[in-house]
């Protein structure tokens, strides 16, 4: 059972040294498990079939370097939430990563491609329950038309590629990010990129984005 | 109704914003963001940047879901034991 410790004791004990530095750095610990289980109980699935025992060993890696990150980064603590709700996010962030990464592990993104522009937005559109009008169906056409002209010109490689990956094939940021040998705030800025030049490329056609929207959700 | 994949598609590209926060921006203030949440403070109100990105990236999201989930549990007092998670990831 962890000790409770206001946020003042937690950032005394962690750095006192002796046994009470061992003992607050142990229960650290143990919630940072806790919160790597819990992330990893949410997504069962991404496991595929791994063994418990090996979960529950994927959670003490996460664990353990989410230890360490909270350590390297205890000056940055401001104050302004719980200790523990501060310290979970580096359990959960690192538990994501791992997470998405064995979800994906085996696929080549190179392999994903827009050349199949028409069929991706297809595919994406499937949940429709109903079935357009002729009037809108030919609305709808012309949007799609609009964004992938601005997929396929206006965009970067770099931007299409993330674009693509990301809202397309559902590859998840994360899986980006190792794959390009970035990070998050960069691929993120990317798809930022590619998304304002949607935005003004439906605009610049006509297409008022509020409007462009009610196009293709339930008639009313 | 549930909105399919490319309504919200949509919804993100109608939402855009010139300046957006970072990634980095959000981790450093959702521990935050959740807080004012659970305290019944209207979060999006308080935090309209956090919110906004949070709405846009669903690696934050997902990261921000697990922990509002997480510290709910813990300020009733319910967060799992480590013996509970051998019942949860059996």
């Amino acid at each position: 059972m962890t000790k409770t410790r206001t946020n003042q004791e937690w950032l005394y004990d962690l750095v006192a040294g002796g046994t009470l530095q061992d003992d607050a750095i142990a229960d650290l610990r143990e919630l940072l498990l806790r919160a790597a289980l819990y992330f990893f109980s949410r997504n069962l699935d991404d496991f595929q079939g791994a063994d418990p025992e090996g979960i529950h060993q994927r959670a003490e890696d996460c664990a353990q370097d989410a230890l360490i990150a909270v350590m390297n980064h205890l000056q940055d603590f401001r104050g302004d939430s719980k200790f523990t709700t501060w310290a979970y996010k580096f359990a959960i962030n690192v538990a994501l990563v791992a997470v998405r990464q064995e979800r994906w592990k085996g696929i080549s993104l190179d392999a994903l491609e827009f050349s199949e522009g028409k069929n991706l937005f297809e595919r994406m559109m499937q949940g429709t329950s109903e079935e357009p009008t002729p009037e809108r169906s030919a609305l709808q056409t012309e949007v799609q038309r609009v964004l992938q002209e601005v997929i396929q010109r206006e965009l970067t490689d770099k931007q299409r590629q993330v674009l693509v990956w990301m809202v397309f094939y559902e590859v998840p940021l994360d899986e980006v990010v190792r794959h390009l040998r970035s990070n998050r705030n960069a691929v993120y800025k990317l798809l930022h990129d590619a998304r304002r030049k949607l935005k003004m490329g439906l605009e610049q056609h006509g297409f008022d984005v509020g409007e462009t929207l009610s196009l293709f959700g339930p008639s009313r | 109704m549930q909105k399919n994949r490319f309504e919200r598609w949509l919804e993100n590209i109608q939402n855009t914003q010139d300046e957006e926060i970072s990634c980095s921006e959000c981790f450093d203030g959702v521990s935050h963001y959740v807080e004012v949440e659970l305290s019944g403070e209207d979060a999006a109100v308080r935090l309209p940047q956090l919110k906004q990105h949070l709405a846009q990236c669903p690696a934050c999201r997902a990261e921000y879901e697990t922990l509002h989930d997480l510290q709910e549990l813990e300020n009733r007092g319910e967060l799992p034991l480590l013996d509970d998670f051998q019942d949860l990831i059996p």
